[in-house]
């Protein structure tokens, strides 16, 4: 449980960032339900899924490696995770670790598909158990915020006027869901998120910011159209495009700053 | 008079001036001198906007402002793609409710829609007025316009070497960029529509797809423009000016076509969907001389009313003479895209 709160400060920073622009839409895999706009409520539901599912993985895999792969179902990690209130509440609430359980998820399903060692279905499931267990705290964090007023209810649309440079908070936000999406094998969602965040987010904010730099805008360009829609369609492994969207953050951590300059700078109307 | 005032006056006579015909006589037409927001009424009550993403945030501050300026005023905004903030509007009036007062849209295609089902108010004659004659709508108000332009790389071509027919580039050995997705260039080819008819149009397309090489958006194809992935691009003019703007050595110039779909000034529009007085007066603040020059100087759109300078690096409206296209005929893109998708571009 140390490595969960490791980094609660960074998290922390995120979850406020999200809640305070981040208006999040319906997901995937069936409705949200109300219980994540009530997570305090639910922590001792959520923590008694986490273990559920962390001893589903583990008889599993136990199972796999006694008897080998035809005495054991490995669709069935889909729907143990499917089933799981904690599934939305990780998924509305921290993006990139629900990223990682799916990651985990499909290479516990892969090694026992493909018939691997043992060792490294065992391999997968330690990723797994840590993802949920980060996730946990993740959520946990988040419903601090929440009692406190500080985290937006889940909206099904999004209806707030951003800046620009909170917009480049958005458009890291769908990047991050690309790779959730990627994760679970949605290579068709990750692709049509990567191409709404261009043509809905990206194209609103790059007239500005080519002004203030315009290699800048012309490698993100890349990024959008190319780089990462060609990772996807490759199949490159969820770490592969995780990279790929790593770099785009730190260009657009870079095009932030460039834009709040912009704003600054701006005269007024009147 | 103040100086400013005299000045801006100065050069929109020069800018009339130097028009060719028909464009120059229509905009020397009696039009109203444009209003400056220290002359309009305040706001006092509520509105509920529905607002078309576009600009980035800049729409954005404009609302901001006009409701710093007006304390008494409070403004509830809808947000959303235009097109379907259109189609929602037509729905809820089917359904016997109405939530927006205004539409403010980022392309008159949309306005159409919902002027097409009878929804939009007229628009007072001394509103209208104050625009261009060839921008005036009975039931809304253009805001600011943009124009189709063909931009060029300058280290492979001279401005000459380009058709000035947009029919012609089609027969031409030019490389060309496009983004054939995108709205911007479908309201371009609907007019084509109209103008040429689907008979032409297709086989434009058909002849410019063996060519040309498709981009995500129209500053992508600019840009691909300057850095001479192809000789010449079909875009909005803000991409150029602004990536002139951040980037002042691009090789990259503007060229227009005349009198045809290939220069066609478009424009975002708002209309009234009731016929309160209100939703009328901050229709007014929109065409005030501090809003179109905002936009003008922030977006690089163009403003609509005399007096207000256009977006820096914007060549002489001397020079662009646009088709006589009705906007709001723009509304339905169904024919427009089905013929896209039969010519094998979409």
């Amino acid at each position: 449980m140390k490595a969960v709160f490791k980094s609660a400060t960074t998290l922390g920073v995120s979850l406020l960032l999200m809640s305070t622009f981040v208006a999040q839409p319906v997901l995937a895999n069936g409705p949200i339900g109300e219980h994540v706009n009530h997570l305090q409520a639910n922590i001792k539901d959520y923590s008694e899924e986490v273990e559920w599912m962390i001893g589903k993985v583990d008889t599993m895999v136990s199972d796999y490696e006694s008897k080998g792969a035809k005495a054991v179902k490995s669709d069935d990690l889909i729907e143990y995770w499917e089933s799981v209130k904690f599934h939305s509440a990780i998924e509305t609430n921290y993006v990139p670790v629900y990223a990682s359980i799916w990651q985990g998820i499909y290479g516990v399903k892969m090694a026992i598909d493909n018939n691997k060692p043992a060792a490294e279905a065992r391999k997968q499931q330690a990723a797994i158990n840590a993802a949920l267990w980060q996730g946990l705290g993740a959520v946990k964090l988040a419903a601090q915020f929440q009692q406190k007023g500080l985290l937006a209810n889940v909206k099904a649309t999004a209806t707030a006027g951003m800046t620009q440079s909170a917009t480049i908070d958005e458009i890291k936000h769908k990047l991050d869901r690309v790779v959730a999406k990627y994760a679970e094998r949605l290579s068709d969602e990750a692709t049509s998120i990567v191409h709404d965040t261009y043509l809905h987010l990206f194209e609103g904010v790059e007239g500005t910011l080519i002004e203030q730099d315009a290699k800048l805008v012309e490698v993100l360009e890349k990024d959008f159209n190319v780089t990462l829609p060609k990772a996807i369609a490759d199949n490159k492994s969820v770490d592969e495009v995780r990279d790929v969207i790593n770099d785009m953050h730190t260009k657009l951590d870079r095009a932030k700053v460039l834009l709040e300059k912009a704003e600054k700078a701006r005269k007024d109307v009147f | 008079m103040k100086r400013r005032t005299f000045i801006q006056g100065l050069a929109a006579f020069g800018a009339i001036a130097a028009l060719p015909l028909p464009l120059s006589r229509a905009l020397a037409a009696n039009i109203a001198n444009p209003v400056s927001v220290n002359e309009l009424p305040k706001l006092e009550g509520e509105l509920t906007l529905y607002l078309g993403r576009g600009e980035g945030g800049l729409y954005e501050n404009v609302l901001q402002a006009i409701q710093d300026r007006n304390p008494n005023f409070k403004l509830g905004i809808r947000r959303g793609p235009t097109a379907a903030l259109a189609n929602t509007i037509v729905a809820e009036a089917k359904a016997g409710v109405r939530r927006a007062d205004l539409f403010w849209a980022v392309d008159s295609g949309a306005i159409g829609l919902v002027s097409d089902a009878g929804l939009a108010q007229p628009i007072p004659n001394d509103l209208s007025a104050q625009l261009q004659p060839q921008f005036r709508y009975k039931d809304w108000a253009p805001v600011t316009g943009r124009v189709r332009t063909i931009p060029y790389n300058t280290s492979r071509l001279s401005k000459e070497q380009i058709p000035t027919s947009i029919m012609d580039i089609a027969d031409s050995d030019l490389s060309i960029g496009w983004a054939p997705a995108y709205a911007s260039f479908q309201s371009f080819v609907t007019a084509m529509r109209i103008l040429e008819g689907d008979d032409k149009t297709a086989k434009w397309l058909k002849k410019i797809k063996k060519r040309a090489k498709t981009y995500a958006g129209e500053l992508g194809v600019v840009m691909a423009v300057e850095r001479g992935e192809v000789d010449i691009g079909f875009a909005n003019h803000y991409y150029t000016l602004r990536l002139k703007s951040g980037k002042p050595d691009a090789k990259l110039d503007l060229a227009f076509t005349q009198q045809d779909a290939g220069c066609l000034v478009n424009a975002s529009g708002i209309l009234a969907l009731n016929d309160d007085p209100l939703a009328t007066h901050f229709m007014r603040y929109l065409l005030s001389i501090e809003v179109q020059g905002y936009l003008a100087r922030e977006a690089y759109e163009i403003p609509l009313v005399n007096g207000v300078p256009l977006p820096e690096g914007l060549p002489s409206l001397a020079n662009i003479s646009p088709p006589k296209v009705d906007l709001t005929q723009l509304a339905d893109l169904r024919p427009t895209i089905a013929l896209m998708r039969n010519s094998g571009v979409l």
